[in-house]
């Protein structure tokens, strides 16, 4: 059976993002929540320069360098606090799906920042995220 | 009943990064107007790097030596880039962006599998159905 290249590439995300939260549990049982993220910065530059773009970086503009650096601290300290959670007892299982809910802060606040309207739709998925946060902390 | 969670420390920093998280996805959508993907995966290490040394710091420079530990969390940083470059791929190849999106929000329930199958983690029946409803979600924010 023939599979297109998305389909490909959408199962190295599964597995990639999946495992890492199994990754993430089995680290916390070993080291603190800090030194994990520290380590986990390490894992992110070694396999950086596969990314460098080369000296078109330096023409771009300086918000939108500014906007990715700073989208880059908001994400480790975000990392951060997801292995504090697992270090604290939280169990991957619940973590995990409990933390990727967080499109529900980009869907109730892009219509302030990025000026897009929330569909109906999207609308559902607050409703079903809020559900969802309140049945994973029970 | 939940009310026992709002009491545990997993729980608030849970809510930590999903702020954080939903804040990192807003900035990368504002600086991605004019910069590759490529080029911001690689920039997006650099704006960890801060982060990484005020904990080190607050550390006092002294690292742990759990040799698992290292391993675990160096390949947890290199999963973590390679799923991000994969997802850009996808996108790229002009498969439908909807599907790509829905299928690849499914990871939390993949890592839920394999918790329950390497860690040996169990769910209530309440669990379950929070999770039920956390994938609703997934699908409906996709759209």
């Amino acid at each position: 059976m023939h599979m297109p290249p998305w389909f490909w590439f959408s199962m190295i995300v599964l597995v990639t993002w999946g495992v890492v939260g199994l990754l993430q549990k089995l680290s916390t049982n070993e080291i603190s929540a800090e030194s994990a993220l520290i380590w986990l910065v390490v894992g992110f530059f070694v396999i950086a320069p596969v990314f460098y773009p080369g000296k078109v970086l330096f023409a771009s503009p300086v918000r939108s360098l500014a906007y990715i650096l700073a989208s880059g601290a908001l994400n480790a300290v975000g990392a951060w606090a997801l292995l504090a959670a697992m270090k604290s007892g939280g169990k991957a299982s619940l973590v995990v799906p409990l933390t990727a809910l967080y499109p529900l802060v980009v869907v109730l606040t892009a219509p302030l920042i990025l000026r897009e309207s929330i569909t109906l739709l999207q609308t559902g998925g607050v409703v079903c995220a809020l559900a969802a946060v309140v049945l994973l902390s029970t | 009943m939940a009310l026992v969670a709002f009491r545990s420390k997993w729980f608030w920093y849970s809510m930590l990064c999903v702020v954080c998280w939903g804040g990192w996805t807003i900035l990368a959508k504002l600086g991605s107007n004019d910069i590759s993907a490529e080029a911001s995966q690689f920039l997006f290490a650099w704006g960890m790097l801060p982060v990484a040394l005020v904990l080190l710091a607050g550390r006092r420079f002294r690292m742990e030596k759990n040799r698992k530990g290292i391993f675990y969390s160096v390949a947890n940083g290199v999963l973590s880039a390679i799923g991000g470059w994969a997802l850009f791929a996808a996108y790229r190849t002009g498969g439908n962006t909807a599907v790509i999106t829905v299928v690849t929000a499914m990871y939390p329930l993949f890592a839920v599998v394999l918790a329950m199958l390497v860690l040996h983690e169990r769910l209530t029946k309440l669990h379950v159905i929070g999770l039920v409803f956390a994938a609703a979600a997934f699908v409906m924010f996709s759209f």
